[in-house]
This record gives structure tokens, sequence and C-alpha cells, in this order.
């Protein structure tokens, strides 16, 4: 009982922060959700709405076309992450000439914060300016401009965030891959896989908590994207761009909805934990099928 | 001899009388400062000439005198209205005084946000600078004032949002006849529409002919930032002879069917023809918000549009910054049949009378200390320089001091245009929903500039969202 009180007593400052920085504003955020509180509206200060936050949500377009933008967002980019984390990681597991160098400048996107990412990569692709669409003009006389083509502006977030993100991926994979057991692969090979076989029906299923985790982790990252696209491409052209996260920063910064924001705030973060339950359900299933 | 004596003693004396009297204001600014010395105030205001000006040389001058440290942080128009509503919402008083751009002062009276500058200073009598008088600022600072008159921001900058053409195209003989041939009428700067899509089109085709960046026309159409909303309802709209967004201010409405203007033929037509500007304006055109604007037209690949003034000095005098040294005039844009009369008879406008204030949130912590920067930053004497640097005149008497007659040449005429015009110009209808019907209007204007809607159709359905948004904000029910 006493070491009980000792571990509390240790553990006390951790839990008041915790509660400080995650709960109090979690709790005032959900109060806030059922008021009606605009800044600028003429009945000044908060109006208690209940429900009407969110039955507006279910009827507001451009919100639920941000969720599934930003769905399709995150789905794109962690696919294409983990094809070409678990190429490099095979790469960085094996020995080349000049390999240090290589893990060195492949692991410096992670240390940009993202705001200079998406500047830097604004410098890059700006129309008019930026090299990449002159040199895609000059040599290919191909029109690139990331403010007025939709499909072009969405894909280099996309890329954008693939280059920001894969040095992630391919660690948390080497990781996985040297700490594979070599017996199963040996087993395999002697058996007369091939390395495709070897690859789908042995190194797969061993690397699947690893996967899932990497994508556990890369989802609520690319769900709550805000910064690095702010910067690039401020949520355009139009909608194109307009995430999640950057629709419910113009519904509480510029347009000081507080209310309505708080709300859509909330219900994005129940679709956060919703989807990311249903992986971490996963992963405890994995883990009890090898036990 | 005597005469010479008499000089020299009599220059001794004024020179001397100049000096005490130097002294005199020196002596007063750290006699009313000594109980704040030490302090430091903190500011936030949008980066731009002259922001960055008060924060360059004014706060260091301010220091020095008074031993009140300025820290003003010049940052993002976006991010400082963030900053600024975020800290006076919440009452933090983390800034003691606030950028307050003249289209949101309405927004932030009607919210009670600022400290009354003229009762401070009733109140304060042992602060109010002998230098310092309401009176000598332009008309620009009644837009500051409540119903009483009373002041709640100190102006610092003010201007036009300017239409600017490139003197050495325009001037050129060779471009002339062509232009002339083609067009059947002189090359001069566009006073319609018609003439300024054609000039547009003819200098695009003219880069393009003689393998130059060059094109017809600026257009300020960011496709995911309000810069663009703001060109079209305040500069562009106006030309066409829709004024204050088309929202009709005795009912708070904006459609046409509830007596608005927003989606009136006259606004679709505008802003069919502001898109349509899109074929001739530089790639950037689309990511362009003011700043990047005033870029382009310096760096000499433009050869018409609208900038905002508060950049026409460096483009037209810095060769550090700019392509067009030299190069550059000015004009009042081109407008629509009956624009003129309407602005004239005061009852409409031709384009955007922009500009801003320092204020004071009742939130600051050190409204008394502020109060003697606001006043530092409106005495005549530090105007003449800033006016110079930034392109913003606020004072009366600024316009004839010799630097400024020096910049006017410069500049051909800017700052004559400014003085003998400026009236036909007006800044944002006073709106006290400001930034909440731009952001839901905004994004239908971004869908017409990439194309996804016609004109009329982000017209049509951006006047119903504004008429929803100002119900649901209580106005026009």
């Amino acid at each position: 009982m006493r070491q009980n009180r000792t571990a509390w007593f240790f553990l006390s400052p951790s839990l008041i922060i915790l509660f400080i920085v995650g709960l109090v504003p979690f709790f005032y955020i959900l109060y806030v959700g059922f008021f009606d509180w605009n800044a600028f509206s003429l009945q000044k200060g908060m109006h208690y709405a209940g429900l009407e936050n969110y039955r507006r949500l279910v009827f507001d377009q451009p919100f639920i076309n941000s969720l599934l933008l930003t769905f399709r967002f995150a789905v794109y980019a962690i696919l294409v992450q983990l094809v070409i984390g678990y190429v490099l990681a095979n790469l960085l597991a094996t020995d080349f000439p000049g390999k240090w160098f290589f893990r060195v400048i492949h692991t410096i996107p992670l240390m940009v914060a993202p705001l200079a990412v998406g500047a830097t990569w604004r410098l890059l692709t700006i129309p008019g300016f930026g090299p990449v669409p002159f040199y895609l003009d000059r040599w290919f006389d191909f029109e690139y401009s990331i403010s007025a083509n939709a499909s072009q502006a969405f894909w280099t977030t996309v890329i954008m965030d693939v280059w920001h993100w894969t040095p992630f991926v391919t660690l948390t994979m080497l990781a996985g891959l040297t700490a594979l057991p070599r017996e199963p692969l040996e087993q395999a090979l002697v058996d007369g896989a091939n390395r495709l076989q070897v690859f789908w029906y042995v190194k797969v299923p061993l690397l699947r908590p690893i996967i899932l985790s990497t994508v556990f982790i890369r989802l609520m990252d690319a769900l709550r994207t805000v910064d690095e696209v702010w910067m690039l491409t401020g949520g355009g052209p139009a909608a194109a761009t307009r995430y999640t996260g950057l629709y419910i920063w113009r519904i509480v910064f510029p347009k000081t909805d507080y209310g309505y924001g708080s709300a859509m705030s909330l219900l994005t973060l129940y679709f956060t934990i919703l989807i990311s339950w249903l992986l971490y359900t996963a992963i405890g299933q994995q883990r009890r099928g090898e036990r | 001899m005597k005469k010479l004596i008499t000089l020299v003693v009599l220059l001794a004396v004024v020179s001397g009388f100049g000096l005490t009297a130097n002294a005199q204001d020196d002596n007063w600014w750290a006699t009313a400062a000594a109980p704040y010395a030490g302090v430091t105030l903190h500011g936030v205001s949008e980066s731009t000439p002259p922001s960055n000006y008060a924060a360059d040389v004014l706060a260091p001058q301010f220091e020095a005198l008074t031993g009140i440290k300025v820290e003003l942080e010049p940052t993002s128009w976006d991010q400082m209205y963030d900053k600024a509503i975020k800290d006076m919402e919440a009452g933090s008083g983390i800034y003691d005084f606030v950028y307050i751009e003249q289209d949101i002062v309405f927004s932030y009276l009607a919210q009670d946000y600022l400290v009354d500058l003229t009762q401070a200073l009733v109140d304060h009598p042992e602060l109010a600078a002998p230098d310092f008088n309401f009176d000598d600022f332009t008309t620009f600072i009644d837009d500051f004032k409540n119903a009483e008159g009373h002041v709640f921001g100190v102006p610092m900058e003010a201007f036009v949002k300017i239409y600017l053409y490139r003197t050495d195209l325009f001037g050129d003989p060779e471009i002339q006849a062509a232009f002339e041939a083609e067009y059947g009428y002189p090359l001069a700067p566009a006073a319609t529409h018609q003439q300024h899509e054609d000039i547009a089109k003819f200098f695009t085709e003219y880069g393009e002919e003689n393998d130059l960046d060059l094109w017809g026309t600026t257009v300020q159409a960011a496709s995911g930032h309000s810069s663009s909303f703001y060109e079209f309802f305040e500069s562009i709209a106006p030309t066409f002879g829709v004024y204050n967004w088309g929202i009709n201010e005795e009912n708070w409405k904006a459609t046409v069917e509830n007596g608005g203007q927003m989606n009136s033929d006259a606004a679709k037509e505008a802003l069919a023809w502001w898109v349509s500007l899109l074929q001739y304006a530089p790639p950037e055109s689309t990511a362009s918000t003011w700043d990047e604007v005033a870029a382009t037209f310096a760096a000499g690949r433009a050869a018409q549009g609208w900038v905002y003034g508060e950049n026409t000095a460096w483009i037209a005098s810095d060769p550090d910054r700019s392509q067009v040294v030299g190069q550059v005039g000015v004009a009042i844009p081109p407008l629509a049949e009956g624009v003129m009369e309407a602005a004239e008879a005061g009852t409409g406008y031709v384009g955007y009378y922009d500009g801003g204030a320092f204020g004071i949130p009742h939130s600051s912590k050190n409204i008394e200390a502020t109060l003697l920067w606001l006043q530092f930053i409106g005495q005549p004497s530090v105007q003449p320089e800033w006016a110079a640097a930034g392109s913003r005149i606020v004072h009366d008497a600024t316009f004839d001091d010799p630097l400024v007659v020096e910049m006017d040449a410069q500049t051909n005429g800017y700052y004559t245009l400014l003085q003998e015009q400026g009236y036909l110009f007006k800044g944002a209808p006073a709106h006290p929903f400001h930034a909440q019907v731009r952001s839901v209007v905004e994004p239908f204007i971004w869908q017409a500039i990439v194309g996804e809607i016609t004109a009329a159709e982000a017209l049509d359905q951006a006047a119903a969202a504004a008429d929803e948004e100002m119900a649901r904000l209580g106005y026009g029910q």
C-alpha cells in the first residue's frame, strides 16, 4: 500500500501536466462545442445551442469534402511512404559504399520543421518563379501550376509529405528488418521459395506489427496535417488541398466561430480515434495470433 | 561689417532658440516617460513598408528618448489578425498595441476592444505630448473615430490602391505606333475596362514576340488567400459601380432579390472580366497576394495593374529592389460609365483607400507608456521620412515637405494624386462582421479563379452564403 502511494507521488507531476495540457483543453472544447459563440456576432458571448453545431456539421458539405480529401491524402501518402520506406530499409540493411553518408542525408527531412518544409516547397514550386515549374516547362513543355491546377496541387502535397516522412518509415522498417529472426527466412529458401514468395509469405507477416504501428503513427499525423500544407498552398487552389485541419483553422481563427469549430474538432478527433482503434485492434489480433 | 555681425548674432539667437526648443521637446519626453523607463511595449503589425519603418527606425528613436523599449512584431497579414484578435478576445494582455487595418476597425469598435485615445489623453494631461494633435491628420483619421468623434487609433499608414503602368513601355514611339495600328486609338493609361484588356492583350503578345518575361497586367488572384477577395470587392467591383461588397447596409442583405448587389449583373460582369485577365497575367498571379503583386510589377513582369500604393515609392525609386526605377506612372484605375460621377458626388468610389492605425487594446498592461509611443509616431517631425520610405501620408502638412515633393517627382505624381484625388477612393465598408462574411464568400471567388464555376455561379452562391452568415450573426434578420 505504501509502495503504491510512493508510485503515485512520483507519477503525480506527469499526471498533473497531462491533466492541464491534455484533459482541460479537451473538456473545454467539448463544452464550447455545445455553444453558439462567434466573437463578432451581434449577440455577444456564448449562447447554449445544444447539438445544433453537430447538426450543422452533418450538412456542411465543404467539411465532409475536407474529411474525405484528408482521408484520401493520408491513404496515398502512407502507401507511397510504406513502399519507398521498405525499399530504402532493405537497402540500408545491406552494406554499400557511402552508406553512412546516404543514411544521414536521407534522415535530414525528419529534422526540418513542417513550416520550413512547406516554405521550401513553396519556393520550389511557386508558379512563375520556382525552379520546378520552370524546368518542367523548359524541358518537357509541361505546364505545372499548384495555384491553378487542383490535381497538381493535391499531388504536390502528397509528394511533399512523402519527402518529409519517408525517412521515419524507413527507420522503423529498418528496425523491424534487423530484428527479424533468420530461421524462417532460411527455411523458406531451403524449401524452394523464391524472393517474392519469401517477401510476401514470410517477411510481410513477420513485419506486420511494425507496418501497422508505423501506419498508426503516420495516419494520426496525416489526419492532422496543417502547417506544411498551409505554407505551400494555403488550402488552395479553391478547396483542392483544404484538409480538415486547415478547414477547422479557417472556421476557428479568421471566422472566429469558436463553437462550431470546437464541434468540428471533436468530430475529427472522434474519426481519428475510430480509425486508430481499428488499427490498434488489428495489431492486437496479430499479437494474439502469434501467441 | 555691422550688418554681418548683426546677421551672425541673429542666426545664433535663432539657432539657439531652435536648439532650446529641441532640448525642451526632448526633456518633455524624458520627463513624461520617466515613470515608465525600462518598460517594454509589445506590438503586432502586418509586415508592410511603413510598419517595418516603425519597427526599425522609430522604435529605437523612441527608446533613446524615453527609455521605453518597443518590440514591434511585423508578421503576415493572417498571423497579425490571429494574434491580435485572440489576445484581445481572451484579454491576455500580450500586446500593448495592435495594428488596426481600416477595414477591421468597425468590428473592433463593435466589440469594444480598444482604448478611447481621446479620453485617455483627457484623463492623463501629463501624458499629452506638446507636438501631437489629432487635427494634424488627414481625414483618414475619421475612420478610427466612433460616433462621438473620439479617436481609437493613431493612423500610421494611408495610401490608395492605384493603377500603375510602365512609362517606358507606354512612352515608346514604336510600341505606341504598333498599338494604335492594332486597336485604332493611342496607347495611354487605361481609362475603361476595354482599354485595360486591350493593353493587357497587346503587351502579353509583345512579350511573347520579343521573348520577354512581360505580361499585360497584374492580377492579385491568389486562389486560396483572402487577398483575391479584397482585390475583387474593394478594387475591381467598385470600378463597375458595385460598392460595399454589394451588401445593402440598410437591411444587411447581399442577394439581389433581397436588395443587395453582390450577385447583380454588374458584379457578375466585373468578376468575369477580372478572371478573364488571368490569361494576360504572369503565371504567378494565381498565387499572388498583395506583396507578390508589387514584386511582380517591380520585377518588370507586368505592363500595368492595380498595386497597393504603399509600394509605389520603393518600386519607383529603389534600385536594390526594383527593376523599373524611374519607369513607373500612376493613374486613376479604369472605370465603367458613371462611376467617376458617382465618386465625385460622394455616392460611389473609384477604388480602395487603405491604411491602418495603431491602437491600444483594453487588455494592454502598459496603457500609459503606449499612449506616449502612439503620440511619438503621430508627431509631425517623424512624418516626412516615413512618408518617403513607405509611400504613406497621414498628416496634411506632409504633402508639402521637400522630401515628399522629391519622391512625388520620382513616382510621377503618386503623392499629388493621393492629395488631390484621394477623396475619390474609399476605405472598406463599415461592416461589423468583416472577416466572417469574407470567410464565407471568398471560397466562391477562388473557385471562379480556377475555373471550377463561372463568375455568375460564384456570385450567386456567394451572395446566398453571405445572407445566411449575416443572419446567423444576427444582422438582417
